[in-house]
């Protein structure tokens, strides 16, 4: 491969010179991804139905036990682990690692056909701490999109890796934040929310110009409407936090992006019970917490539900698909949410149904499955939260990578987690000068549930009812993405390192292999000349990752937090 | 146990002065009060990785008990480990750091 090494003020781009199957390459659309051809995986949740579903049956039940490493690539500098979703369009496997490198890579051989780093702020960098992991590329347009955690938005040529644009959209200087997260790519447009929570900020999402990357409309996800801004007493809104930090999707038949946002700041407020009118922000905190349905042409707000009015607990809404199906006539729309409940809606976003993945949940008593409305909440005044502990833990019942929603057997397949903990509630003051800085509002520890141990669980459910059919148990929970395919297969890359494949009918554990280190991103299906394959990223660290060696031990106290690959498996 | 507030009073007026004016220049509204309160700030943003208020590890090391010396503590904290930690030299004064490693070595075991 010939090397191609730039100014160092320009942003390295690597392109070999056999660049052949990019040049076969049709470009990505809108109706590309809607119809989601099954030898491609062209957005984030596979299509904008997030299905996370491979209509490939070539790797089956029957054959899973021959499945053995394609190829691997190693991507580099991949501090805090490897944690993006794989794209493929037309047999070339678009990926981005840590510092927001891209990669394309030849489906079915690894080569490398072109690579993209860019030049970032690393004295910025180093001041931040949801970083320097990326989550995912999108695209579209025949090109590749990717955020920077200095806050900007390059689109890339997908056959070369040329920079076509370049837009920068947060003063991540002041703010601290930018992007991680992956974009989506809908209508010429691509949309890409900042991270927020609990940095005091208010967490816009973004739509771009595909061919230009000019800004096309901006939301705020923090008091983005007057009637918004009604929900944050004294001004709090100017630090309300908020975001959209994972992708949604996009709806073609009401032409809106769904979207699902963060919590506001601090994450854990003082005011008791009186939320309404006491505390660091006194309100519902709109639109935080919350899933929204956007205009994709204008920005404009359409419908929105709540999940958790006033989130005192850092269960936001970014976490999680927006799972489309269809039963008996009806159009659903299912969105988990981090408190470890999960949310069914129609397609405007009206509740339909809310049952719980999780059995360790007590920030609520319930949530009412017809309203949504929360029952028996727990709203913390400053002081000791330790008996009985607050669960699920910060980390969520539920966390940020994807379930699999499989049409042919109609299960949703899911990660819980069943953890707690302890806090001490304390006033804090955001701090915004000289660079804004977390705002979380309590010390904290992870604890066992009342009675019972930390474990996480794949639960294969009836989407809608949330009926369980079969669970899988793991003594500590897997971080990773979830993939079913029409060959009845659910895989799942655990923590400790091993991916395992069962039977999509019975959970029964048909196939397994050892990565070497911890998953904690996407993973895919493929085909490339008749082939089938499995992509996953492998690596481990992160803003959850991170507490799994003081708490677990084991595996985990050596296992690396620096370093990651791309691991494709096929049949022998 | 809980600590007593530690408030800087003497050596932080020029930056408690020049924060505030800041504030008075950006959107966000001013602090209750100017004092530095390390508990305060402890648990708005290192508590976030150092567990229990540094008592327990979490994404980062426990913070109580610390074989480090100062030097080593002042300088991670300024300069942060990349991957691990961020570096805090241009959020917080070093008087403000001195008062962040005397409340870590005041560290006590929560009681009961």
């Amino acid at each position: 491969m010939r090397k191609q090494w730039l100014s160092s003020v320009l942003p390295v781009v690597v392109v070999a010179t056999f660049a052949a199957t990019a040049a076969l390459a049709q470009s990505v659309d809108t109706a590309r991804i809607e119809s989601a051809g099954q030898n491609d995986w062209l957005t984030y949740h596979g299509s904008y139905k997030s299905h996370h579903y491979s209509p490939l049956a070539q790797i089956n039940a029957s054959n899973v036990g021959n499945l053995s490493v394609a190829w691997t690539h190693i991507p580099g500098r991949s501090t805090r682990g490897l944690q993006s979703m794989p794209l493929v369009a037309d047999g070339v496997l678009y990926y981005s690692g840590s510092y927001s490198r891209v990669f394309a890579l030849n489906g079915a051989t690894g080569e490398v056909i072109w690579s993209f780093f860019p030049e970032l702020d690393e004295a910025l960098i180093s001041r931040q701490t949801h970083s320097p992991y990326n989550r995912g590329v999108a695209l579209g347009e025949g090109k590749v999109f990717v955020g920077t955690m200095d806050g900007r938005v390059f689109g890339l040529d997908a056959k070369t890796g040329k920079v076509l644009w370049e837009s920068r959209l947060i003063d991540s200087q002041k703010l601290t934040v930018g992007f991680t997260g992956a974009p989506l790519y809908a209508k010429g447009s691509v949309i890409i929310g900042a991270q927020g929570g609990e940095w005091p900020g208010r967490g816009p999402i973004f739509a771009l110009d595909a061919a230009t990357g000019k800004k096309k409309w901006e939301f705020l996800t923090v008091a983005g409407t007057e009637e918004a801004m009604k929900t944050w007493g004294n001004e709090s809104w100017r630090t309300g936090g908020g975001g959209g930090w994972m992708p949604g999707t996009y709806d073609s038949e009401t032409n809106t992006i769904l979207w699902g946002t963060a919590n506001p700041a601090p994450l854990y407020d003082w005011s008791g019970p009186d939320y309404k009118t006491q505390g660091a922000r006194p309100g519902d905190n709109l639109y935080t917490t919350s899933v929204i349905g956007l205009d994709i042409d204008t920005g404009k707000l359409k419908f929105y539900h709540q999940e958790l009015p006033h989130d005192a607990w850092d269960f936001d809404s970014s976490v999680g698909e927006f799972v489309m199906l269809e039963r008996d006539g009806q159009k659903y729309v299912v969105h988990p949410n981090k408190g470890g409940f999960v949310f069914v809606y129609d397609r405007n976003l009206k509740v339909k149904n809310v049952w719980r993945l999780v059995e360790n949940i007590n920030f609520v008593k319930d949530i009412d499955p017809k309203t949504g409305a929360l029952i028996g909440r727990r709203d913390f005044p400053v002081g000791k939260v330790t008996e009985p502990p607050l669960c699920p833990f910060i980390g969520g019942g539920i966390s940020w990578n994807a379930g699999s929603y499989s049409p042919k057997t109609g299960l949703y397949y899911k990660i819980g987690q069943e953890w707690c903990m302890t806090l001490d509630i304390q006033k804090t003051t955001p701090v915004t000068t000289p660079q804004a800085q977390l705002n979380i509002g309590a010390d904290f520890k992870m604890v066992p549930p009342p009675g019972g141990e930390i474990y996480g669980h794949l639960d294969a459910r009836d989407p809608i009812t949330g009926a369980k059919k079969w669970e899988v148990r793991y003594p500590e929970p897997p971080l990773g993405s979830v993939l079913s395919t029409a060959g009845n297969l659910v895989f799942v890359p655990d923590s400790r390192g091993v991916l395992h494949a069962y039977d999509a009918e019975t959970g029964a554990e048909l196939w397994k292999h050892n990565n070497g280190t911890g998953h904690q991103g996407g993973i895919v299906s493929y085909s490339v000349g008749g082939k089938q394959y499995i992509a996953v990223t492998a690596g481990f660290g992160g803003m959850l990752a991170d507490e799994y060696a003081p708490n677990f031990g084991g595996v985990y106290k050596s296992m690396p937090r620096d370093d990651g690959a791309l691991v494709v498996f096929s049949l022998k | 146990m809980r600590l007593p507030c530690k408030t800087i009073l003497a050596g932080l007026g020029a930056s408690l002065v020049w924060a505030a004016m800041a504030q008075a220049q950006s959107a966000t509204p001013a602090p209750e009060n100017a004092a530095f309160e390390v508990e305060q700030v402890f648990a708005g943003t290192c508590g976030f990785c150092h567990s229990d208020g540094g008592r327990a590890a979490g994404k980062g090391p426990q913070l109580m008990n610390s074989p480090r010396d100062d030097a080593f503590i002042r300088d991670r904290i300024k300069h942060g480990k990349q991957g691990a930690m961020p570096a805090f030299d241009g959020a917080f004064t070093d008087a403000q750091i001195d008062q962040m490693i005397k409340y870590i070595r005041a560290l006590k075991p929560r009681d009961g």
